[in-house]
């Protein structure tokens, strides 16, 4: 689906009126209200109703709150007191969130979400006190994501440990927080984060109108809202980055791009973001500029490789064997004699043997994933040369290639090198050189007409911002990138006051 | 439906363009690394091509073929008779020409090569004393590809200046344009071995002279600049000051690598007409045999005074040579054109104009260094 871009403010909301189950108040006497609730969840058999003679009953689902403070806080303070109200209950409870209800609904919606509901004989109130727990696994280093010089912590699957990550690394009242919820089935929070007084507003209007304009009724996790919050939700490219890493979302929101946090998912959104910042890596930020520099055209080139080395053997071999060079020409030659297949056809299959082995790598367990690199490697490797189906050279090169696209920071893009590599080759085995060219043409075509959230997807390059490729493909000093890039269309463009590079000595 | 049906038209004109491209399987082909032309019976073109295959059963092997028809295409026709792959000219990288066929005219060869869009223009040229198919079909005890072996052997000689390039491009400029011939590069094969032998002069199309080897220097820095090049060169008795030497001696040797030259031409007499040449050469002495005082810079600016002398008289030599037979390889008609106005230069004309030429050469020889060890 396709979403309509941005900044257009005649968005009249439609309004509804409440529907009347909304509109249900609690019932006076303990037995009606129980009933009710019953009735609402359809009488699960984790719900668990204690009542505490004379007038008080507490009513939550089992495991979704905290034991301990129920017992401390609510039981023993319920038993050796007597209260009449449900206001004097409130005060008397230690507990931070506490509230009043009288809908029926609303007290419902509270409870599934970890409160426990207190009612009081004869009061048409509930009061429901929030001591949810939620069962989330302990921070761990990002597995998809691993730096040798950076933090080695990673997001998981707990909203609210994210952002207090996030709020660890920004201390500042200015990063704003915005709950909303999105599923109708699964009521899934989600966040948005950004910097006041940084992030352009038009962006963070228009993200917010994406979420909350879609209309669907489950979210389990953020990469599939970054699909269907993307500019172009059918190009194979990706216009929006995943990150498990806390560092790279802090430096990212601090460039004035929006963040979106997904409760349950350990990959966070990352928005507007350009095609060349998909090879850059945080540690880039983490090392010296010039070997930063180099592993960044490095990436580049890996980028190339993978993509055009074997379609390029394919077409040398198929039109073009005016253009190897002499040496090369014999020890080619030679390895191919025994090939009985023409050579898109040779590539084609070792391209799908190395896929098999990625992706059976990727789904077996790590100790049998193991051995499928041993299995794929050698035996696949020599046996397939030895019995004369690919030939040595060509080994190399779908080796390097496919060694080559696992480069990128970005699994995500990774994904798409390996992916474009197929129809290119194809394209290559029909017309040659000529087919590369087209394919080549396509897919920068392709890349100048996507978009990041409004924002042009081949930045800096198109437009060309001279400046901002001071921080592309290449990474310039500290002091000469001070600016915020462009791209983001920051409130704010200085990071700060550049100084010299070369201070002049005093 | 619309875009969906443009898209799919487009779709499946892949799939039927499929078959309009030609492949051209590396493994399928052979290679012809190598052309030599001979004449042969009944003013027929006998084309000696060597050829690189590629097979399972042996690792690859070179097979040097001989065809004789009327056109060159025939010929690739009556090879691919004898062969198991198909030929293709994509990777060749020099033509031979034998005697008789350089003493005949090129033209015709210069031509269908140049017209030809796989051969690329730059292969290199050169003329085979006598016949060239004996040449390549001898069974070399140390050469294994004959026609990889006299690429390398031409092209190591042309890239360290020892002799002068004659690629498809250069030629066919040459040819084609006013007021320059063409020269090119005599190979032979002397035992076991294949050998740069000299220079042959061309009058048009039809070669009409040779200059050994050692000339090829004098013809290289009058023709272009020079970058690299070792010379060695014998100074006379009478060209060297005696005070110089150490031992007397008949001669002196000279070894010397230019490591720049330029030359200018200057046309002074339009009437005669009248060059000036100017040439500097900046260069290196490696080795003075006997030896002279290197360190005494008199004696210094004695031996470049000698050795401008002599390399005066070598260029004026050479020059008188090409005068003689009529082969401006230097290209002083173009500099004739290019200076005169209106002289509707055409080449017989300018042939006629450069038998009476007169050149005044002048070398500047400058010596930087003398050995790296001093």
């Amino acid at each position: 689906m396709k979403f309509k871009l941005p900044f257009n403010k005649k968005q009249s909301a439609p309004i509804k009126e409440a529907p009347k189950e909304n509109l249900v108040r609690v019932a006076h006497e303990t037995d009606h209200f129980i009933q009710s609730i019953k009735n609402a969840t359809n009488n699960p058999a984790d719900l668990i109703i204690k009542t505490l003679p004379p007038n008080i009953a507490l009513i939550y689902i089992d495991k979704l709150v905290d034991d301990q403070s129920l017992n401390n806080d609510i039981i023993a303070n319920l038993q050796n007191n007597l209260y009449e109200t449900p206001e004097s209950l409130k005060v008397a409870l230690s507990i931070s969130e506490v509230n009043i209800s009288s809908l029926l609904k609303e007290t419902i919606d509270t409870m599934v979400n970890g409160s426990v509901v207190i009612h009081v004989d004869g009061y048409p109130q509930a009061i429901v006190a929030n001591i949810a727990s939620r069962e989330s696994r302990a921070l761990s280093a990002p597995e998809n994501e691993s730096q040798v010089i950076g933090t080695q912590v990673g997001f998981n699957e707990s909203l609210s440990t994210n952002i207090s990550l996030i709020r660890r690394y920004i201390v500042n009242p200015d990063l704003c927080n915005e709950k909303l919820k999105i599923g109708s089935r699964t009521n899934t929070s989600v966040s948005l984060l950004y910097m006041h007084g940084i992030a352009n507003d038009q962006m963070v209007n228009t993200l917010r109108q994406r979420i909350t304009d879609l209309t669907i009724d489950e979210l389990l996790d953020s990469a599939v809202l970054a699909e269907m919050i993307d500019d172009n939700s059918l190009s194979v490219f990706p216009q929006m980055l995943l990150t498990e890493r806390p560092d790279r979302f802090c430096d990212a929101i601090l460039d004035g791009k929006v963040g979106v946090i997904v409760d349950g998912s350990s990959m966070a959104i990352v928005c507007p973001q350009s095609f060349t910042e998909f090879f850059q890596s945080q540690e880039d930020q983490n090392l010296r500029w010039q070997i930063a520099t180099f592993v960044r055209l490095l990436r580049l080139t890996a980028f190339f490789l993978s993509v055009y080395l074997t379609p390029f053997y394919v077409a040398a071999l198929t039109f073009h064997y005016e253009v190897i060079p002499q040496a090369f020409l014999v020890p080619l030659s030679e390895s191919r004699a025994l090939v009985p297949f023409p050579p898109i056809f040779e590539a084609l299959l070792l391209e799908f043997i190395i896929e098999l082995l990625r992706e059976a790598g990727a789904r077996l367990p790590t100790k049998i994933g193991q051995t499928i690199g041993i299995v794929g490697g050698i035996v696949i490797g020599t046996a397939a040369v030895q019995a004369g189906i690919t030939s040595n050279i060509l080994l190399i090169i779908i080796a390097l290639s496919a060694l080559a696209s696992f480069t990128s920071p970005s699994y995500m893009m990774g994904n798409v090198i390996r992916l474009i590599r197929f129809p290119i080759i194809i394209l290559a085995g029909f017309w040659g050189f000529y087919g590369i060219m087209l394919a080549f043409c396509f897919i920068l075509i392709h890349l100048l007409r996507q978009s990041s959230l409004g924002a042009p997807y081949l930045s800096p390059f198109y437009p060309p911002r001279l400046k901002e490729m001071r921080d592309s493909i290449i990474r310039m000093p500290i002091p000469l990138t001070a600016k915020r890039p462009a791209l983001t269309r920051p409130e704010d463009n200085n990071k700060f006051e550049p100084e010299p590079v070369k201070p002049e000595k005093s | 439906m619309n875009k969906l049906r443009g898209k799919s038209i487009v779709l499946l004109s892949f799939v039927f363009l499929y078959g309009c491209a030609q492949t051209n399987i590396l493994d399928k082909v052979g290679l012809t690394t190598l052309v030599g032309y001979d004449i042969g019976a009944e003013e027929k073109i006998a084309t000696t091509a060597v050829i690189r295959e590629v097979n399972p059963e042996f690792q690859s092997n070179v097979e040097v073929l001989t065809t004789e028809n009327d056109t060159s295409k025939g010929n690739r026709m009556d090879a691919n008779r004898k062969l198991s792959k198909k030929i293709m000219v994509g990777q060749m990288r020099v033509i031979l020409f034998g005697e008789d066929v350089a003493k005949d005219n090129l033209r015709y060869y210069i031509d269908t090569n140049l017209e030809n869009a796989s051969v690329s223009n730059g292969i290199y040229m050169a003329v085979v004393e006598g016949k060239a198919a004996p040449l390549l079909k001898y069974e070399y005890q140390n050469i294994e590809d004959i026609g990889q072996h006299i690429f390398r052997l031409i092209e190591q000689n042309v890239k360290q200046e020892y002799m002068i390039s004659a690629t498809l491009h250069q030629i066919a400029h040459d040819y084609y344009s006013i007021g320059k011939d063409l020269a090119m590069p005599i190979i032979k094969r002397d035992d076991e071995l294949v050998e740069l032998s000299g220079v042959a002069l061309f009058k048009g199309g039809k070669m009409v002279s040779t200059l050994p080897a050692k000339d090829s220097f004098y013809v290289k820095i009058v023709r272009d600049t020079f970058k690299v090049g070792l010379y060695e060169t014998v100074l006379e008795k009478e060209d060297i000051p005696s005070k110089f030497l150490q031992k007397p001696a008949n001669k002196i040797t000279v070894a010397f690598d230019a490591i720049h030259s330029n030359r200018e031409m200057e046309l002074v007499d339009i009437a005669t007409p009248e060059f000036d040449l100017n040439i500097k050469i900046k260069s290196r002495v490696l080795e003075v045999f006997p030896d002279i005082n290197q360190g005494d810079p008199k004696s210094v600016a004695g031996l470049e005074k000698a050795i401008e002398k002599n390399l005066t008289k070598e260029i004026s030599r050479v020059i008188a040579h090409s005068q003689e037979v009529e082969s401006d390889i230097f290209g002083f008609g173009e500099k004739y054109r290019s200076t005169v106005r209106h002289s509707k230069l055409t080449k017989d004309k300018w042939h006629e104009m450069y038998k009476n030429m007169k050149v005044n050469v002048n070398v500047d020889f400058v010596i930087l260094r003398d050995g790296v060890f001093e």
